[in-house]
């Protein structure tokens, strides 16, 4: 039985590889390339920890927890590339106009708030960049809104 | 000799069969070796036939895409429209799909006149209708609604002389005919160069017969059972709010094939958002977003 093992190995390898070179990406590119951007995304972790957060963000943390999770895993909006209020501005009014997304203006706003403190925090680097990328005009607007919801939550 | 091995069995031990280690070289050429077959056979398999090549997988392949003369060009293009446009819902045997497309193969709207049959994919249709003695209650866009005449014969041609139909071809002039027959409330090329961009959108929005899902206004609401979207198809009313033009224009293009289901173990929602992109132009799809924007009501404001 042992002397099997290294023909065993070798056919399997030999299998593997004869697949892996044969089998091709289908013509789907864009709904593949989408998808595994996605998968990228929820594989990463489904939590933040939000204890330095202030106490209205973590109120906010548990309305973005409680809404977003009925429809896809945290992990994808926590690990995605969206970092300024713009892009959580459109991605959260596109979720919450969706026929049944049980999400309201309020519980929306709250969302977006949490969204754009958060990634001024824990995306910093990935927001500075993209700030950086804009122009003069829109750069100001992002820091403006950024700005607000730091005003209104920061040592409250 | 039978001296010598009397006496070499009587002093040496029993020979006894033993194993040596594959080297690890050979694993390494086994793999190198294994590597560049299977880059072979990716770039130049066909099946061994050398004729063939990537993005071919098969000889058979690659003969279907050949130019072609006469009756057997307009069946290849025609069968090559049908799998772009049609396939998808009714399937490329022609056999339908439950709850979602009812089949064409046997179908007597196939063998109806040519003008009726043009209006299908030209106009749309709404259920409930009668298939082959069962009914569908569906609503169909006028996907053919973006083909040229010749496109939409040899694809309406291949319809009636596939899977057992045998209703004859018919021609690029029936499908004009048809065509201004069918679509006389359409504008002219002449008033459409007159109109602002959200007024060809929301003739854009009138050809593709979006309105056949997503409501006469916009407004959605039609019944799309078992779609996470309480079981309607969406409104469209706030898509200024959740995307760029860009971003719109590149979900239209793409679609959404794959409706979430509110109940997982439930049935596929018969209604999806289909591949806009081969379809609709480009002018068109900026129009189509223009009109779109403009759906938003007025004052409205979430505050972020």
């Amino acid at each position: 039985m042992k002397t099997k093992f290294p023909i065993l190995l070798l056919g399997a390898t030999a299998f593997g590889l004869f697949v892996a070179g044969v089998i091709r990406a289908d013509d789907q590119q864009l709904d593949a390339e989408t998808k595994a951007r996605i998968d990228k995304y929820e594989q990463g972790p489904a939590t933040i920890d939000v204890s330095k957060y202030p106490q209205g963000i973590q109120d906010n943390y548990e309305v973005f927890s409680q809404k977003c999770s009925q429809c896809h895993k945290l992990s994808r909006p926590i690990n995605s590339d969206y970092a300024a209020p713009d892009e959580w501005s459109r991605y959260v009014k596109r979720m919450m106009h969706k026929p049944g997304s049980g999400i309201d203006s309020t519980s929306g706003k709250k969302i977006y708030e949490f969204l754009v403190y958060d990634s001024s925090v824990r995306k910093k680097a990935m927001l500075d960049d993209k700030l950086a990328r804009m122009s003069a005009d829109d750069k100001a607007t992002a820091e403006a809104k950024v700005k607000e919801v730091h005003d209104k939550y920061d040592n409250k | 000799m039978s001296d010598e091995l009397i006496c070499c069995s009587k002093h040496d031990s029993e020979p006894t069969a033993s194993r040596k280690p594959v080297p690890v070289w050979l694993f390494v050429l086994t793999l190198v070796l294994l590597f560049l077959g299977a880059v072979y056979f990716d770039h130049y398999s066909g099946w061994f036939d050398k004729q063939v090549y990537a993005p071919y997988a098969s000889a058979e392949e690659l003969a279907f895409y050949q130019p072609k003369s006469g009756a057997a060009s307009v069946a290849a293009h025609g069968r090559a429209v049908y799998e772009t446009v049609c396939g998808l819902c009714h399937s490329n045997d022609g056999l339908g799909k439950p709850n979602q497309a009812p089949p064409l193969a046997g179908s007597e709207w196939v063998s109806k006149d040519v003008t009726s049959l043009a209006r299908v994919p030209l106009a749309g249709l709404n259920g409930p209708i009668q298939v082959a003695g069962h009914e569908w209650n569906l609503a169909m866009a006028p996907m053919g609604a973006g083909l040229s005449d010749a496109d939409l014969a040899a694809v309406l041609s291949y319809i009636r002389t596939s899977w057992g139909n045998n209703s004859g071809a018919v021609t690029a002039d029936e499908m004009k005919a048809a065509r201004a027959a069918i679509s006389g409330n359409a504008p002219s090329a002449e008033a459409l160069a007159k109109m602002t961009p959200v007024e060809r959108g929301r003739a854009v929005f009138q050809k593709y017969g979006c309105y056949q899902c997503h409501g006469q206004d916009g407004k959605g609401g039609v019944s799309n059972a078992n779609a996470k979207t309480a079981e309607q198809v969406p409104s469209l009313i706030y898509v200024a709010d959740g995307y760029t033009k860009a971003e719109l224009i590149a979900f239209v293009s793409r679609g959404e094939r794959n409706i979430p289901r509110l109940n997982p173990a439930g049935p596929e929602p018969p209604h999806f958002m289909p591949k806009w992109g081969p379809i609709i132009s480009t002018n068109e799809l900026s129009d189509l977003a223009d009109f779109l924007f403009s759906l938003k009501p007025k004052g409205e404001n979430l505050g972020f």
